[in-house]
């Protein structure tokens, strides 16, 4: 196993995986433009799939490789319907930016 | 690799009960697909064949559902979904509020210009969704479903495209809706970290071979699919996106989300909750925080979803923080449900009985609503009896029914919750929710008094009543009564319901 070699402890894997999903979330909540919101929401499912695929290797279990398919497919059709509603809303609204839609009181 | 081997072959493949007990998903998907090919054939208005179609798929849905509510429980797909009464009652409950919205919305998207065929098919895709996530075992089934669920109902909020509310209620949902599910699965990952499996069985089989401690991995891991499941409820502090939506949504896209969406939400927190073992086989430590922090949140949310309703004028987002106010009674529910027995049953009572007085009362929003869903502020309903008198007695007793006042579904579903809650030993609880609740009489008795007390505003004409909206209307109004007076069958079904979990 030449690979072995190269192994990189799974701690640091799934240290490094909360991290991208944490940054998603929080870009999420601070970004202002859509487009950068739909892409930490792509960031955290991704978070999620490498998660998945560290502890399969961990467990040496297929399960959770498996699973890294399915929630890609679903992540397209997301994406697939979110990039339809910023186009519907920059119809009506002419913007990308959050700030500008604050029709409904909070 | 060698763990390949716990895919079979011979459980891919279906036996004949099996089958059996997939007919209600083939039928509707069956539903589903003729009804998207309806729409595009060349030649023809859509309009009705589509409408009728769907209502007949809805309708054929509630009869195979409801015919296999008596059967016995059957694992399918190497135990990633089962079939048992607890998920076709609730297949019964999705189609029902399914098919009663799609009766409600025919008349007034011709109103509101808004007449595409996607819209009956995209209420079945949800309602779809909602079956499977109910019937799922599967961490990742769960999410799968909860996606196909609202990622028709995200387009359903924005389908009136050149509405910028809807379109901001549209995206505030998708939004925070897809980063409610990126919790969740963020929280399977580690469960499936934590255990080997993502599958919820297996997750309690792991819990009982643990009873001591459990691993800081899986209490992150249930933790963060509760968030997830939290935030699809809508209890504080997770409410936020709850009213905007409700407001900007088409009314009766608001009454199925009200319905269906919660009711899903939560059969499937449900079960997660029962079969991550809450009350059996979890370490007492996460049972105990787990305890304290959804017994904070339940009060939390029904203390802000009734005071935060008192203040509203819009009677669209009014019910949206009564709304989040009922999600606290279930929670309460919830947390009462392992310390007797039959307390979860009162959550389903109260699932059934909250989903039909709900739908009636947005039913009723949608028929006397004006263009683009303005004409519901309170002062808009003032002398609504005396224009018309049917809408607003069939108005009276959702809202009755809503306060918990008796003869009322509402009132039945109040007192089992609340009575499993006492004997549970939740007494402190059942204070404050009865407290919550007398408030919420005042905002809902509140449109009652403008209704029939107050002098009409203007020359506003009778609302004009479809057929199919007066059919779905009385319905409800019948079923209102009807459990309130005798909820003994209904009763009896929840129970076993809940007994094949």
């Amino acid at each position: 196993m030449a690979l072995s070699e190269f192994q990189v402890e799974p701690w640091l894997v799934l240290a490094f995986c909360s991290a991208i999903f944490f940054i998603g979330l929080a870009g999420l909540l601070i970004r202002r433009n859509i487009l950068v919101i739909l892409m930490c929401i792509e960031l955290m499912l991704n978070a999620v799939n490498l998660t998945f695929v560290t502890f399969s290797k961990i467990h040496n279990h297929m399960g959770g490789q498996m699973s890294v398919f399915f929630i890609i497919t679903v992540a397209a059709a997301e994406s697939a319907v979110g990039l339809g509603l910023v186009i519907a809303m920059f119809r009506t609204v002419r913007s990308v930016d959050t700030d500008e839609i604050q029709l409904l009181k909070q | 690799m060698e763990a390949l081997t716990i895919i079979r072959p011979e459980s891919l493949s279906l036996s004949s009960e099996q089958v059996r007990a997939l007919m209600p998903y083939f039928l509707v998907f069956g539903g589903i697909m003729l009804a998207t090919l309806l729409a595009v054939v060349k030649g023809i208005k859509p309009k009705w064949p589509v409408f009728l179609l769907a209502v007949a798929t809805a309708v054929v849905g509630v009869v195979a559902s409801a015919n296999l509510i008596p059967d016995a429980t059957i694992g399918m797909f190497n135990g990633m979904m089962v079939s048992d009464s607890y998920s076709h009652f609730f297949n019964v409950i999705f189609m029902a509020s399914a098919g009663i919205t799609i009766l409600a919305s025919l008349r007034y998207l011709d109103r509101e210009q808004l007449q595409h065929p996607e819209y009956y098919v995209l209420v079945l895709l949800s309602a779809l969704g909602m079956m499977l996530m109910t019937s799922a075992l599967d961490l990742i089934v769960i999410f799968i479903a909860l996606e196909i669920m609202s990622l028709a109902v995200y387009v359903l909020v924005g389908f009136r495209r050149t509405d910028k509310k809807s379109n901001e209620a549209a995206m505030k949902y998708f939004i925070l809706g897809s980063a409610a599910s990126a919790i969740l699965l963020y929280g399977a990952a580690l469960l499936y970290g934590a255990t080997q499996s993502t599958n919820i069985h297996e997750i309690l089989k792991f819990t009982q071979a643990q009873p001591a401690g459990m691993t800081p991995l899986f209490t992150l891991g249930v933790w963060l699919v509760m968030i997830g499941f939290l935030f699809k409820v809508a209890s504080v502090p997770f409410h936020m996106w709850m009213p905007d939506v409700y407001e900007g949504a088409p009314a009766p896209v608001t009454g199925f989300m009200t319905t269906g969406l919660k009711a899903a939400a939560f059969a499937s927190f449900m079960r997660f909750f029962i079969s991550m073992g809450y009350g059996t086989t979890l370490s007492a430590t996460l049972q105990a925080h787990i305890h304290d922090i959804l017994w904070v949140s339940a009060v939390l949310t029904m203390i802000v979803g009734n005071v935060i309703a008192l203040t509203q004028t819009n009677l669209k987002r009014m019910l949206a923080y009564s709304s989040i106010a009922h999600s606290g009674y279930l929670l309460v529910g919830l947390l009462a449900g392992s310390g007797t027995p039959g307390g979860y049953s009162a959550v389903v009572f109260y699932l059934v009985a909250y989903a039909i007085m709900n739908l009636g009362a947005f039913i009723i929003l949608t028929v006397i609503s004006n263009r683009e869903d303005t004409g519901l502020n309170l002062h808009d309903v003032s002398g609504l009896a005396s224009r018309s008198p049917w809408l607003s007695f069939a108005m009276a007793v959702f809202l009755f029914s809503m306060a918990g006042i008796p003869p009322t579904a509402g009132f039945a579903a109040k007192y089992m919750l609340f009575y499993s809650a006492i004997q549970a030993h939740e007494t402190p609880l059942v204070i404050i929710s009865v407290l919550c609740s007398s408030i919420s009489v005042y905002y809902y008795l509140r449109v009652l008094v403008y209704m029939y007390m107050r002098e009409p505003v203007g020359s506003a004409p009778a609302s004009r009543v479809s057929m199919w909206s007066a059919l779905a209307v009385a319905l409800m109004v019948a079923m209102t009564l009807q459990f309130g007076v005798v909820p003994a069958r209904l009763v009896e079904v929840t129970k076993r319901a809940v007994a094949s979990l």
